[in-house]
């Protein structure tokens, strides 16, 4: 698999298992002490709000999101009007290649010639693969949040949403700066992340713009509310002159209201803090030259595939997704495989229903079937989205076709399905399987277990054995009765002269053959 | 509002309408009341006070209360000598000229550069010195805004930040803050100073902003 | 007198017929009067959740035949089987046609085990013995499908003899999840893994699990480690008198 940042051109089809099979022995150990930790802090702050608060403000928070993806032509266009008003630049992009564009001519637009960047965390800059587009366009662009920086440095993609490089080691992480930046680095926490500091100070200093995204968008104000704790998001959105912020269209939320619901669910949901170190709000440029602040703002809004996502009813909730990433932290699927397995930008429950939907089935049809679907998720989503629902509506697809390939679910499990589903509709069929299974089993029966089976029931006894085939309760059932009991014994001829019936003609079938 | 047709904003918003059945124009409901959540009910402003501080302190800032105008210079002055500041630059807010806070660095030896120099020269300053505009106790959060008298970079390239809350600035909750800003350009919460724990989920406090807050509350009569 | 049709389910016939004599021995000895509706396969649940819609409908179909025809409370020793039918049912079938209304009429009356015993018999103590040590697995279906927390302890609770012990990560899945463990075996493996070392960590002599799919899964992970401790369904310790295994 792959380990460069992600871009949505170089997209192959994402194969779950093999991503599985490559993943590194330290990646879950890691991945599970970022979310235990998360899950623990968590549960202090919402253990303070109440379980029945909680309940009241994750309806709440589902409710008024809801509500604007399901009004969302209204609320872009009044979100657009109030950035105009406020002096900003809006922007559309209807893919991830129209988004970069749009970068690259405000970069180099009227009398700019922007050589370096500096850059926010954000995931749909991850999703347009706009670092590599603007390196190559000769355009320095550095990310300045401290795990991004580590993963940019390392030159691969995120392993978690939140915490990005938490499968390195602090040597790990001293060995590239070593490498990287040429200086001498101890593999002390604290002091990684003071060169770090010294580093990117200098970036902010001298950038000519500043790349961030955005946790919401207020319709009401046109404002930026950006979510974070390193200090890293004020720089890059107040220093550089020119400030680009890249939002896909669901970010955007009515009005400033919204945010005492959305602020109080998001931070406790990601990292089980009551409020970030910094919640910026951000409306247009800088209002005076007496300020400080970006003397010219612009906002690009991105499709990229959420208007064929709000086509499905049910599916669209997806877009309710305020990106806290709790979904990753309870995932049993996620906690063993780590970030990188899910192929590209999102990983987890929503990285297995927004990828495909986002991709189309065709390149990520694996992905919603990367789940046992025990709905852990669901129970913790901070916005209530119905995440199993979801993926079995995607599983669905990949059977069907979607809008935007066809089908892509493999021949041969098509015709077992439907050998399947015939079976399961014929009674008598299905009661001879039941039976004529008792009896193929027996060569490969041992002490109540089946240890060894031939593809494709190995992949389960790779790992455990089968419990023996014993379909016995019917007949102890009629054998209550005396019309049972005869009914029962009638049966037993039947099945016995079926079964000598096919020994003798596997028998006889193999002289044949023998003698020719 | 556009006057030139933008094809990718026709585009996109067709596609919205078109996949929410919407016509153009259409109406829109208001946010449905269960959305809203009530606003918190506050205590007494000593008891607040209290609870804003202790939030703060267990997020790792250093906290204090002045109760008397008297205090102020001796705070500053075990301040100076505490984080060794050398340069400082403030607000300049009428509540920070009030309480001459840039005569009492001054005082000290402290070179005060202007909060309008450029980000370098601000980059170079030991303590940056802000007042407030709103608290919020239940977590611990500050709200400053950005006004020609209240530079952002004050609170965020020196290496200490120093707030100063009066008991005035306290608001029950966030919903509250936003009464005061909503048409502001630029305002940002704090809650305790900057942190990461992106290498191997150690907590370090002070990434790219201030490596230290210290709050003071003057609840000066 | 409370009646109850048998709702055997696929993995019930072929993998555990004690659990469905004990499910009957329980139900008698509860005063419940047992009827098991003949021609019953299988309810669809893996077709549909592989994606395969259309060919759910056939298993769907012979469901609602065997069952629409019968009265009384249709009771399941699995929460998924249960959950199915009665959430996914009458979604299958278009509004106003005759399978539609069946489908609504015996979702309203299919029950898993415990919720069975929770909810309409509102019983806790069903007079069973079972001197072990026990701990308790929250089947997903059993525990977010059906919202039952507390209710399979309260029962496990008032077994005679019986000392419940905490499991570590009790609510954590244990790696069934149907297709997905052999559609992602690795995944599903190291899961289940977890499981069973949570398990053995417990000190139990037995672990419960109210899932035909998830106990042929942890039953199966614990043989392969040579683990003494054993996977029994519900129904099985509450089925127990006179301390017998």
């Amino acid at each position: 698999m792959s380990e460069t940042r992600f871009s949505s051109r170089e997209i192959v089809r994402i194969d779950f298992r093999s991503n599985v099979q490559h993943v590194p022995p330290h990646m879950p150990p890691s991945v599970q002490k970022a979310t235990t930790k998360f899950l623990g802090t968590r549960a202090s702050v919402v253990d303070l709000v109440g379980d029945e608060q909680w309940q009241t403000l994750r309806q709440a928070g589902h409710d008024l999101r809801l509500h604007t993806i399901t009004h969302l032509d209204y609320y872009l266009e009044m979100l657009e009007e109030n950035v105009t008003k406020a002096g900003g630049h809006v922007h559309w992009a209807r893919d991830a290649e129209e988004a970069r564009r749009i970068v690259l001519e405000i970069a180099r637009g009227g009398s700019r010639n922007v050589k370096r960047a500096v850059k926010a965390k954000s995931m749909a800059t991850e999703e347009i693969g706009l670092n590599h587009f603007l390196i190559d366009a000769g355009i320095q662009t550095l990310e300045t949040d401290l795990g991004e920086f580590i993963i940019q440095l390392a030159g691969v993609g995120p392993s978690h949403i939140i915490v990005p490089a938490v499968h390195l080691t602090k040597e790990g992480i001293a060995a590239l700066f070593r490498e990287k930046l040429g200086v001498d680095a101890p593999t002390d926490p604290i002091q990684l992340a003071a060169i770090a500091r010294a580093k990117l100070r200098e970036e902010f200093l001298a950038a000519d713009m500043g790349i961030s995204g955005a946790n919401f968008l207020v319709a009401e104000t046109g404002t930026l509310v950006i979510v974070s704790n390193e200090g890293n998001g004020r720089m890059c959105t107040t220093l550089p002159p020119l400030h680009v912020a890249v939002v896909g269209i669901d970010k955007v939320v009515p009005d400033m209201e919204s945010l005492n619901v959305l602020l109080k669910l998001l931070p406790r949901s990601a990292t089980g803090q009551k409020m970030s170190a910094y919640t910026s709000f951000i409306t247009g440029p800088r209002r005076t030259d007496a300020e400080n602040g970006p003397q010219e703002f612009h906002l690009i809004l991105l499709d990229n595939g959420r208007t064929r996502i709000l086509q499905d009813e049910i599916a669209r909730e997806t877009l309710l997704c305020i990106r806290c990433g709790v979904c990753l932290n309870v995932c049993p699927v996620y906690n063993n495989v780590g970030g990188h397995a899910y192929g590209w930008a999102y990983s987890g429950p929503i990285g297995a229903i927004l990828v495909p939907q986002l991709l189309g089935t065709e390149v990520a049809g694996d992905l919603p079937f990367a789940s046992s679907l025990c709905g852990a998720c669901a129970e913790y989503c901070p916005v209530k989205i119905p995440i199993p629902e979801i993926l079995l509506r995607l599983r669905h697809r990949v059977v069907e076709g979607d809008p935007v390939g066809g089908p892509s679910a493999s021949p041969l499990l098509r015709v077992a399905a439907e050998v399947g589903g015939r079976t399961l509709g014929q009674p008598w069929l299905y009661e001879l399987g039941t039976q004529l299974l008792k009896v193929i089993q027996i060569p490969l029966r041992k002490d109540g277990w089946l240890p060894n089976l031939p593809p494709p029931l190995n992949r389960w006894t790779m790992s455990r054995p089968m419990p023996a085939f014993g379909a016995d309760f019917r007949d102890w059932w009629r054998d209550r009765t005396p019309e049972g009991r005869q009914h029962n014994v009638a049966r037993k001829i039947g099945l016995g002269a079926l079964v000598v019936g096919l020994i003798t003609l596997a028998a006889w079938l193999l002289a044949r053959k023998k003698s020719r | 509002m556009t006057t030139t047709p933008n094809p990718a904003r026709e585009e996109i918003l067709g596609k919205v309408r078109m996949a929410l059945l919407r016509r153009i124009d259409a109406p829109v409901p208001p946010v449905p009341s269960s959305t809203r959540v009530p606003s918190r009910i506050p205590g007494a402003a000593g008891v607040e006070i209290e609870l804003l501080l202790n939030e703060i302190r267990k997020l790792g800032g250093h906290t204090r209360r002045i109760a008397q105008r008297d205090e102020i210079a001796g705070a500053v002055a075990e301040l100076v000598r505490a984080e060794e500041i050398n340069k400082a630059t403030t607000w300049e807010t009428a509540e920070l000229a009030e309480l001459g806070m840039a005569d009492i660095l001054r005082g000290l030896g402290v070179e005060l550069v202007s909060p309008h120099a450029g980000p370098r020269r601000l980059a170079e300053c030991d303590l940056g010195v802000t007042s407030v505009d709103a608290a919020l106790p239940e977590t611990g959060t500050l709200l400053l805004r950005s006004t020609p008298e209240r530079p952002r970079l004050v609170s965020l390239l020196p290496r200490v930040h120093l707030a100063l809350v009066r008991p005035s600035a306290l608001r029950a909750d966030l919903g509250q803050a936003f009464a005061d800003v909503r048409n502001d350009g630029y305002f940002v919460f704090v809650t305790g100073p900057s942190r990461t724990a992106d290498i191997e989920l150690t907590v370090t406090i002070g990434v790219h902003g201030p490596k230290a807050l210290h709050v003071w509350s003057t609840e000066l009569s | 007198m409370t009646q109850a049709q048998l709702f055997v389910t696929c993995l019930g016939e072929n993998f555990f017929t004690p659990v469905l004599k004990d499910m009957v021995r329980l139900l008698e000895r509860l005063g419940v009067q047992c009827e098991l509706p003949e021609g019953q396969t299988c309810c669809g649940q893996p077709l549909y959740n592989s994606g395969f819609i259309s060919q759910t409908m056939e298993p769907a179909r012979q469901w609602l035949r065997v069952f629409g025809r019968t009265q009384g409370y249709i009771v399941a020793p699995s929460g998924s089987c249960a959950d199915f039918v009665r959430h996914r049912y009458p979604e299958l079938f278009p509004e106003g046609t005759r399978e539609h209304a069946q489908a609504v009429e015996t979702a309203a009356r299919t029950y898993e085990l415990t919720e069975f015993l929770a909810r309409v018999l509102k019983v806790q103590d069903v007079g069973a013995t079972f001197p072990r040590k026990v701990t308790y697995h929250a089947a997903c279906h059993i525990l977010r499908g059906l919202g039952l927390r507390q209710e399979p302890k309260q029962l496990l609770q008032a077994v005679r003899g019986l000392e419940l012990i905490p499991l570590p990560e009790e609510e954590t899945c244990c790696g069934f999840g149907g297709i997905f463990s052999v559609v992602y075996p690795e995944v599903s493996r190291a899961i289940m893994e977890n499981k069973v070392r949570n398990i053995q960590a417990s000190g139990a002599q037995v672990v419960v699990v109210s899932e035909p799919g998830c106990l042929m899964n942890i039953a199966g992970g614990l043989a392969q480690v040579g683990s003494p401790v054993r996977a029994m369904h519900l129904i099985q310790i509450l089925a127990s008198g006179g301390g017998a295994d």
